[in-house]
């Protein structure tokens, strides 16, 4: 089935810290700290995504890393594709 | 779980554990808080409301709501749906007494905002009554079974004791029969639980079989307050060490704040939210500070060091009035205090 985007699962949250971002999910709960520094906002996967979105600015490079992490949130049920 | 972070210092808590009030219309001989009679000078619901926002600007992810009976607050409800308003997650403790399906049915609307835990102590109903009075274990079952058919996420929370130590499985098997989830909670001496501490500890060997029964049931929820006895199995599953001030931090029915629940003392006291903001008590406490650079130095030769950091300074606290003192129920003890206790037997 095709997905049209990812976004943050309902049961998940995310806020910014001074390593990057803290997510939270109260199924666990568990947490997962990301050291994205300033990569990418908190609210970012807040409203539905594109897997290859990224904001506007981001570099070749950092796209790359972006896009291992996301894949590292959705393997994680942070993010899910919808 | 990485600790460099959370030593570092979080810019606020995870989740907060809110005591809403001391009242409750029943009167648990292991309640941490003693509760009873509303607390003189609870928070007004303009004030609750207030703290709700403070705490959503704050970025706190969910709040445990507990009391007391959370319930008996008349505007309990209110400042449910503002936090749920809010998109904060919450959690509320609850003895069930007061749970009908009008209430089941409200509560569930706010889709995945809302988990409950209601409280049971025994698989059978004359071991959960002894301790939480007549009639009780009946009526959370009743509640269970009502929230059971609903969308809200719902366990059992049940207090290890030494009277319901040998009923966790079997408490277990009821949660899964319910279809619900099993918590279970470390039995603390504060409240009228140090009132009734000697009488209800687990003994070492209890603590120990129960480590053990928790490596296989990784489906149990601790909600970490047993790290100090988490097995190799269970690691990576939960916090490895103390999250009071760190991850997490308390806020008792008057306003004050605390590093945790079970020390909810003048002595702990980090701040007043008559006085202060929740930001400034959360960034600015020495109480809170004092936390985040507790270290149990008398811990860090043991082999375990690296899996519990000294486990709970509150229980060390209450027994041993030295919150460096080290767990005095954590693994090693145990194995410890039973292998003394079985060289004495031999000699």
């Amino acid at each position: 089935m095709a997905t049209a985007g990812i976004k943050l699962h309902p049961a998940c949250r995310v806020r910014r810290e001074g390593f990057g971002l803290l997510f939270y999910d109260a199924r666990g709960p568990r947490l997962l700290f990301a050291e994205t520094g300033d990569l990418i906002p908190a609210d970012f996967f807040g409203t539905l995504r594109g897997r290859d979105e990224f904001p506007e600015g981001t570099s070749e490079q950092q796209k790359t890393v972006l896009r291992k992490f996301v894949g590292r949130l959705l393997e994680k049920g942070f993010l899910r594709e919808q | 779980m990485s600790n460099k972070y959370v030593e570092r210092g979080l810019t606020s808590p995870v989740n907060l554990t809110w005591e809403v009030s001391l009242a409750c219309n029943l009167r648990c001989t292991t309640c941490l808080s003693s509760s009873g009679e509303p607390a003189h000078g609870e928070l007004t619901t303009a004030e609750a409301l207030d703290l709700v926002e403070q705490v959503h600007q704050a970025g706190v992810f969910q709040i445990n709501f507990g009391g007391g009976e959370p319930f008996m607050r008349p505007d309990f409800e209110q400042i449910l749906a503002a936090c749920h308003e809010r998109g904060i997650m919450t959690c509320i403790s609850t003895n069930g007494t007061l749970i009908d399906a009008e209430r089941v049915e409200r509560l569930g609307r706010p889709k995945g905002l809302v988990a409950i835990q209601v409280s049971m102590d025994g698989a059978l109903p004359e071991t959960c009554d002894a301790i939480r009075g007549k009639g009780v274990f009946k009526r959370a079952v009743e509640a269970i079974k009502l929230l059971s058919k609903s969308s809200i996420p719902t366990s059992i929370n049940t207090v290890l004791t030494r009277q319901s130590a040998a009923e966790i499985p079997a408490m277990y098997q009821l949660a899964r029969a319910m279809g619900v989830s099993l918590r279970v909670s470390r039995f603390r001496p504060s409240g009228r639980g140090a009132d009734n501490w000697e009488g209800l500890r687990p003994t070492p060997a209890q603590l120990l079989a129960f480590s053990d029964w928790l490596a296989q049931s990784g489906d149990v929820r601790t909600g970490d307050s047993f790290f100090s006895l988490t097995s190799q199995e269970r690691q990576g599953l939960g916090l490895n060490l103390c999250g009071a001030a760190k991850l997490t931090c308390c806020v008792g029915p008057t306003g004050n704040m605390y590093p945790c629940a079970f020390l909810q003392t003048e002595r702990f006291k980090a701040g007043s939210l008559r006085e202060l903001t929740f930001q400034e008590i959360w960034d600015d406490s020495a109480i809170y500070d004092s936390f985040r650079s507790l270290r149990i130095h008398s811990c860090e030769e043991c082999q375990r060091f690296d899996q519990c950091h000294g486990g709970c300074p509150a229980v060390a606290w209450h027994l041993k009035n030295d919150l460096n003192g080290g767990d005095p129920e954590c693994l090693e003890r145990c194995v410890t205090s039973i292998a003394d206790l079985q060289g004495s037997a031999a000699v």
